[in-house]
């Protein structure tokens, strides 16, 4: 009884499942060959070959479909990017050096930015690329800069930490990741017929709310200001909600990352270790002097924040 | 006209968010961790905004916003967490926090 309601439904489909879950476990394969591990480089060389061979075939069977169903205008911009978003994708995850990491996800980002321009979501693709490119890739590098300059004493003869060396567990990571990537990929490819909605994008309406009962209609062109006016009209209080948690997240990376001070009775001297149940302060500190600020969590408050050289 | 169908954008994104899954199991360092994380915004938002402009209106687009809001507090909340961890134990290795136990 499934095979009977498979075969036809394989038929149908933009690609057949079957092969779908056949690319997906040898692209699994090569990811595994090349997360970071102690192995030999060729291996991840050669599975870097494999997932490009992967990615190859798999886009040449969604070009041979989409040049079946309409010869003329193949949409080569979506290929280009969405070829340039996934390559540089495998590589934020394989790389093994943090700030590369985040440089090839700049490359992404602005990859889906392009693929936003294709939507015709114009503005998304810009604040996809001032909020994501601009500003948490720059708070990401600082992180990383702060942190990789303290020299972790796991560093191998390569400056590279034993933790960005080897990964863990690679191989049932790719497996659980590229099965759910498999399953998405056949319920996209083969029960999303009823999603795919042949609606002309440029014609079709849209509601746009005055207060009155019955809100004229206006075309849907996807532009800035009919989706400022979707916005502030039927998602006012979700915007609002938006500035809210954006507000306490601020606050919130204030206080997690404040230094606690100890303070005591005698002025803005230090006493003989305290118990850390008493380590408690005033949010500003005793002193100015930078060297005197104490490190927060550690149970010893000599240990400064910044210590003199 | 409409050369590319809905399922060529949602292959893309489900290929990101899978990617970026494989990335947050496997990683051991906290801030790559998080940068998975953010890889698999940009699979979600990719697919929102295929299914607003496929289906003609602006519902992706609002959703796509508030997941940017969601990614900024998320970042600077979890690198805040992060600088707080790694002042602790001087090290980014996710592993080095194996004792917290759930």
């Amino acid at each position: 009884m499934p095979t009977t309601l498979f075969i036809p439904a394989a038929a149908n489909a933009i690609l057949n499942p079957l092969v779908v879950m056949v690319l997906c476990g040898f692209a699994g394969i090569a990811t595994a060959m090349m997360l970071p591990g102690r192995r030999e480089a060729s291996w991840a060389r050669v599975g870097g070959v494999v997932a490009l061979a992967v990615g190859l075939i798999f886009s040449a069977l969604l070009i041979r479909y989409t040049a079946t169903v309409s010869p003329e205008g193949m949409g080569i911009y979506f290929w280009v990017f969405s070829a340039i978003a996934i390559i540089s994708a495998v590589r934020v995850v394989t790389h093994p050096r943090p700030v590369y990491a985040a440089l090839y996800f700049v490359l992404t980002v602005l990859a889906s930015a392009g693929l936003f321009v294709l939507l015709w979501a114009d503005f998304m693709a810009a604040a996809l690329v001032i909020i994501y490119a601009g500003a948490i890739l720059v708070t990401y590098v600082f992180v990383i800069m702060l942190a990789s300059q303290a020299a972790p004493d796991a560093a191998t003869i390569a400056g590279q930490a034993d933790y960005d060396d080897v990964s863990r567990d690679p191989l049932v990571a790719a497996a659980i990741g590229f099965a759910l990537m498999g399953m998405l990929l056949f319920v996209i490819f083969d029960k999303a017929e009823g999603v795919n909605r042949p609606v002309k994008p440029l014609n079709h309406k849209v509601y746009v709310q005055d207060g009155s009962d019955h809100p004229p209609l206006a075309p849907y062109d996807g532009t800035t200001q009919q989706l400022g006016q979707y916005l502030f009209n039927d998602q006012t209080i979700n915007l609002e909600l938006a500035s809210l948690i954006l507000t306490v997240s601020m606050v919130g990376a204030i206080v997690i990352t404040r230094r606690r001070i100890v303070s005591t009775d005698f002025g803005d001297e230090f006493v003989e270790t305290p118990e850390p149940e008493t380590l408690h302060g005033p949010a500003t500190p005793v002193n100015d002097n930078p060297h005197s600020i104490p490190v927060y969590g550690t149970q010893n408050p000599r240990a400064k924040a910044y210590p003199e050289r | 006209m409409e050369t590319l169908a809905l399922q060529h954008y949602l292959a893309v994104g489900a290929i990101l968010f899978g990617i970026g899954l494989i990335g947050f199991m496997c990683r051991r360092n906290l801030i790559v961790m998080f940068l998975c994380t953010e890889l698999m915004f940009q699979g979600v938002a990719i697919n929102l905004v295929a299914f607003g402009h496929f289906w003609g209106n602006f519902s992706g687009q609002a959703f796509t916003i508030f997941v940017l809001v969601i990614a900024a507090a998320e970042a600077s909340l979890a690198l805040g967490l992060v600088v707080l961890l790694f002042r602790q134990k001087n090290t980014l290795d996710a592993d080095a926090w194996r004792e917290l136990k759930g």
